[in-house]
């Protein structure tokens, strides 16, 4: 019987700072032996050298439909591979499944060791969504109040106007025509970028 | 307030019936508010659907076989099949290189019915493994798919041995051409678009279609959920109808054109116009720099029952999931088609309607030339052999 610090756990991931997220997660709970692959496409070679008892991958990876199949016909791996351990389990299997998170898991390892390791998987990508749209809502704030910039440097300079008053000219077409400023900003340089 | 449907689909020229059930209205006709999620691989899919996250999905022939037998170490699902999503548009494609071996091995293999163009892969094989050569690689999509079945039928007929003579795995579609550029396979089956550009970008050869193997052969279907159907049977019944008419749409010679650009589009295929279009108007390109080769049966979405989700079809795949050893061979797949493949539940949504359809669930496949011929379209195998449904158990 392994210890379940001595499970080989492998992380495929196409992107490597999510990879990393959860890899880190795992390490730091005790499990060392954990490595990780981006896409690959000797991918069958790379599995049967590292010989994983669990394989955490995105849900969505295209390489899953490739890593089925071996499991149905390679001899070379240990043991077919099934997914979600414990069919009866369909809450975690539900949370897996909303967080993007798919297992594979060598047959016969014991449901309640794969449950800690598969509930770190999917906190992690939990993680890793949250401060993905945390960094998404950044930047698109960073674009909008650069287009608002702009729209005010050509008001200035088309109208004569002040900052302010320019500033103030979006803000109220804005509340009137019930839109964000930054979307009569880009209204705005649309329209002096036509030519005439 | 329509009934909501979330619907995924992978990127295939044969998406088609759900893509112009919500682009042309015939979703919002039945009052349904179709959502749909491009998915990149089959596995995805399959879970999605099964777990709930989507209510329909466009799903391989035997994904639905395979789910409800809990094959492929995956728990048991209880799909159904309410619905074919029409056929064709399979093809496979070698390498330029491998293509010149095998015209070189075999010219009149390579110049005879295309169904046969295996005879000279054969010769090929036969000199590799005597001067010691590693055996080819090739690629279908899935474990499940009508293309792993068409390929290896292909082979058989020739006397290759799929499961020893060379290596079949699987690749998503999406990366078969590059994997073929790359030189990691030396061909593959895959569907449309993937052939022709493969072919256009000048890498591959098609040396046989899906209609040369086997023009009946079951290509993708609308998978829902066992416990959905209980409890929605209208909404069923009323995506069943969406989706026929805009089979019918799709089918129409004239709509073709606009059908290739709505498919180019990045959120639908996102393959080139020309490559969509030259399929669709079943006039595909076999062989870099050639003119076109007429096939006019290269994408069926609607007429020869091409949305009827025949049980003697499902049975066929079934039979090829015994032949390649994906189930014991005293499994009863009969059975266990009768309870996911449901022409019952596409009988009762067209009903009414001008929708043509069979007489019986079951037919005895491969009679082309049979008195039923100008109904179901041309049925032949291309070792000209018949599939008893009932010689299948």
């Amino acid at each position: 019987m392994v210890r379940t610090e001595d499970f080989n756990i492998l992380v495929i991931d196409e992107d490597p700072d999510r990879a990393a997220i959860v890899e880190r997660g795992l390490v730091e709970s005790g499990y060392t032996r954990v490595a990780r692959i981006g896409t690959s496409h000797n991918l069958v070679e790379r599995i049967q050298a590292l010989a994983p008892d669990i394989i955490i991958i995105d849900l969505e990876n295209p390489d899953r439909d490739t890593l089925e199949q071996m499991f149905q016909v390679s001899r070379a791996i240990a043991r077919p591979i099934a997914m979600f351990v414990d069919k009866s389990d369909s809450s975690m299997i539900h949370e897996a499944v909303a967080a993007g998170v798919s297992a594979y898991v060598v047959d016969g390892l014991r449901e309640d060791r794969i449950r800690p390791i598969v509930e770190m998987a999917i906190s992690r990508f939990n993680v890793f969504d949250q401060l993905r749209r945390e960094r998404d809502e950044a930047k698109a704030k960073l674009n909008e109040r650069k287009l608002i910039e702009r729209a005010k440097g050509i008001l200035m300079k088309e109208k004569g106007l002040t900052e302010e008053d320019s500033y103030n000219l979006l803000r109220k077409n804005a509340m009137k025509q019930n839109r964000k400023i930054y979307e009569i900003a880009q209204s705005v340089i649309t329209a002096f970028q036509l030519e005439f | 307030m329509g009934n909501k449907v979330r619907l995924g689909f992978v990127p295939l020229v044969d998406c088609a019936i759900p893509v112009v059930a919500r682009a042309m209205g015939f979703a919002d006709q039945e009052n349904i508010e179709l959502e749909l999620i491009r998915e990149m691989s089959w596995a995805a899919i399959r879970d999605k659907l099964s777990y709930g996250v989507y209510e329909a999905a466009h799903l391989l022939a035997g994904i639905p076989i395979a789910a409800r037998l809990g094959l492929g170490g995956v728990p048991v699902q209880h799909l159904v099949v309410p619905m074919a999503l029409g056929r064709g548009g399979n093809a496979i494609t070698v390498s330029t290189r491998l293509y010149q071996r095998m015209l070189e091995a075999d010219p009149a293999a390579m110049h005879g019915p295309r169904g046969l163009s295996a005879r000279a892969l054969k010769k090929v094989i036969d000199e590799d493994r005597a001067s010691g050569r590693p055996v080819m690689s090739f690629a279908t999509v899935f474990p499940f798919s009508s293309h792993n079945y068409e390929l290896r039928y292909w082979m058989a007929a020739a006397g290759i041995d799929p499961d020893k003579d060379v290596n079949i795995g699987v690749i998503a579609p999406q990366r078969m051409f590059d994997s073929l550029r790359n030189g990691w396979v030396d061909g593959y089956c895959v569907g449309e678009p993937w052939n022709q550009r493969a072919v256009f970008h000048g890498d591959g050869v098609i040396v046989a279609l899906k209609d040369d193997i086997w023009s009946r052969s079951p290509e993708k279907v609308l998978g829902v959920r066992q416990d959905w159907v209980d409890s929605n049977p209208d909404t069923v019944s009323a995506l069943v109808r969406a989706l026929v008419r805009a089979a019918e749409w799709a089918d129409e010679p004239g709509n073709r054109a606009e059908l290739a650009q709505m498919l180019s589009e990045e959120s639908n295929v996102g393959a080139p116009y020309d490559v969509l279009k030259a399929s669709l108007d079943g006039r595909p390109v076999l062989r870099p720099g050639e003119a076109p080769t007429e096939v006019p049966d290269r994408h069926v979405f609607y007429r020869y029952t091409a949305t009827f989700p025949w049980l003697s079809q499902a049975s066929w795949v079934g039979a090829q999931m015994k032949r390649w050893g994906q189930v014991p061979a005293n499994t009863d797949l009969n059975q266990v088609i009768r309870q996911v493949y449901r022409p019952d539940l596409y009988r009762t949504a067209v009903k009414g309607l001008d929708v043509a359809v069979p007489a019986h669930d079951w037919r005895v496949e491969g009679t082309n030339g049979a008195e039923d011929r100008a109904f179901v379209g041309p049925d032949s195998f291309l070792d000209n052999s018949v599939f008893d449904p009932d010689l299948a158990r």
